[in-house]
């Protein structure tokens, strides 16, 4: 099967700074769930970025069903770690606003797909508050909603659950892997937490500090398989495999001596 | 039903749980200490007290000294004596009428100006190129005085409605134009970058999603410019004009009739007062959502 995402050859700098120097490359399955790990600063939501158009890479190309990547579309949906909704629309509002440009949907069906959403992130009972009366955590959770309702194959998150305390983080971590099964979404996802990488991931990729290189690839899903689970969480495998991560990250910041 | 009954009563059905609780609570406890503790927030009814019990105050101290027969009354005369200038002026010299010419010159050259300066500055700031050709022109002349303008306006447009226009136009447009590119460069990036994931074109962008999100702080912009178009206001009057509360303030000095002037000058801060509190109130109800 053809890969989903490609990234052929890429490099960036902006300005003087080079974040990405050796000429990237990758290739990302069809609803495969591929978290970026590395250090703060290090190119990652970069690369992240060239996928949604929203930065172009200085040289190489970033395709999209083997066609290059333009500006941004709805193929390929965002979710920031702040200003994730629009405080003036209500939840349900922001839910539908996602379908705003679509004229490939009726009315009657841009609602149907909105309660479908609501309900698949639980925030059915919440659709008529307005984001700044809901938890940090269903905001973010609203922002996925959003952005699955506008149809993107692609999710791309930066950081999404980083300003949430541990237990909605790893509430939120169960959820987006679950939705992720049910909707069966292509998903690249940033972080510097190595146990959200391991929990979430199909496969990690450790990032090296910029400019950034790959540091290694660790086949998640064949060494946890793809259902994931509170309970697995404490188990001996993850254990394992956290640690043997942690320790590629470490030596990727280069404090090991 | 005053601005804050609205509020609550639509509020109630729209927004969460948490609202709907505060709104059942009964009348905040004011305890007295909180007047002198930094920052701290005060029960509503006990902010409205003080605002108007000092400006009574205030008023019945002046009153007393002119009753005391300490103030020339050719200088400060006692506000009752102001109030009941104001009161003939309405009966006999049509003073409704001046306001109101000088209300709808306001407005008229404030509209003109935010109509121009809203679309200008969010261009502004949202192409820098233009931003750049524009900035140094809207500068200088945000930094010429009004006033200095005056007779080269007269030149240009005679002493008709159209000097007091341009003149109220150039001493808010170039200033607004200025807030109106600032407010849209505050717009968080995320929001812009959204609207695209999701299929917007620049223009929807521009409509849906900054305007949208700037316009708290663009409303408030626009109530401080307002205040300001008074300012120009009276001295556009003053210079050219046989109308509008500048002319009547200006006709009254000429024959010492200070209390008359002082009426006018006291119509003009009720107009700005009720103006702002009802722009005030638009903004609370307008944006429940902050």
């Amino acid at each position: 099967m053809n890969p989903h995402l490609v990234f052929h050859d890429v490099t960036k700098r902006f300005g003087a700074v080079q974040v990405v120097a050796t000429p990237f490359n990758l290739q990302i399955a069809r609803n495969e769930f591929v978290v970026f790990l590395g250090p703060s600063g290090c190119g990652k939501t970069t690369l992240m970025r060239m996928i949604g158009g929203l930065d172009k890479p200085s040289t190489g190309e970033i395709r999209l069903d083997g066609k290059p990547v333009g500006g941004p579309d709805r193929r390929r949906g965002m979710v920031f770690q702040s200003y994730s909704s629009f405080p003036w629309l209500t939840v349900a509002q922001n839910v539908a606003f996602g379908m705003r440009y679509r004229t490939d949907l009726t009315e009657a069906e841009k609602e149907v797909r909105c309660e479908r959403y609501l309900d698949l992130v639980g925030l059915y009972e919440f659709a008529d508050a307005f984001p700044n009366r809901v938890s940090g955590g269903m905001r973010q959770r609203l922002a996925i909603a959003r952005t699955l309702a506008a149809g993107s194959e692609v999710l791309l998150m930066d950081e999404p659950f980083g300003a949430l305390d541990a237990q909605r983080r790893e509430l939120l971590q169960m959820e987006l892997r679950r939705i992720q099964r049910r909707d069966t979404k292509t998903i690249v996802f940033v972080t510097h937490d190595v146990e959200e990488a391991v929990f979430l991931a199909d496969r990690v990729v450790v990032f090296s500090k910029r400019p950034a290189s790959i540091m290694a690839e660790i086949d998640v899903a064949a060494r946890l398989g793809e259902d994931r689970t509170l309970a697995m969480r404490d188990g001996a495998d993850f254990f394992a495999l956290r640690n043997e991560v942690l320790r590629l990250v470490r030596a990727s910041a280069g404090d090991e001596p | 039903m005053t601005a804050d009954e609205v509020l609550r009563g639509e509020g109630s059905e729209a927004v969460s749980p948490r609202r709907d609780a505060k709104a059942k609570v009964p009348a905040e406890r004011f305890d007295p200490r909180d007047l002198v503790r930094l920052r701290a927030p005060l029960p509503r009814r006990v902010t409205v007290a003080i605002a108007l019990g000092t400006s009574i105050a205030v008023l019945a101290f002046w009153e007393a000294i002119a009753a005391a027969g300490w103030l020339n009354p050719k200088f400060l005369p006692a506000p009752s004596v102001v109030m009941s200038a104001m009161f003939h002026m309405f009966a006999t010299q049509n003073l409704a009428w001046n306001a109101w010419v000088s209300i709808l010159r306001v407005w008229s050259a404030f509209l003109l100006a935010a109509v121009m300066a809203i679309p200008i500055g969010m261009l502004m700031s949202g192409y820098r190129g233009f931003g750049a050709a524009l900035e140094p022109i809207v500068d200088f002349i945000r930094y010429l005085p009004v006033p200095a303008i005056v007779p080269l306006s007269i030149i240009w447009f005679g002493v008709g409605e159209e000097t007091k226009i341009f003149l109220l136009w150039l001493g808010t447009f170039f200033q607004l134009v200025l807030l109106v590119s600032d407010d849209m460069r505050r717009v968080p990036h995320e929001y812009i970058e959204i609207a695209y994931t999701i299929g917007a074109r620049p223009w929807n962008v521009m409509k849906d999603v900054a305007f949208r999100a700037m316009l708290p702080g663009l409303l408030d912009n626009l109530r401080i410019t307002l205040g300001w178009c008074w300012t120009y206001l009276i001295v556009a009057e003053i210079v050219a004009a046989d109308s509008g509360l500048g002319f009547v303030i200006w006709a009254a000095r000429r024959y010492m009739k200070t209390p008359e002037v002082m009426a006018g000058v006291v119509l003009i801060g009720i107009i700005g007062l009720a103006t702002d509190q009802i722009l005030r109130a638009v903004h609370r109800r307008a944006f429940r959502y902050l």
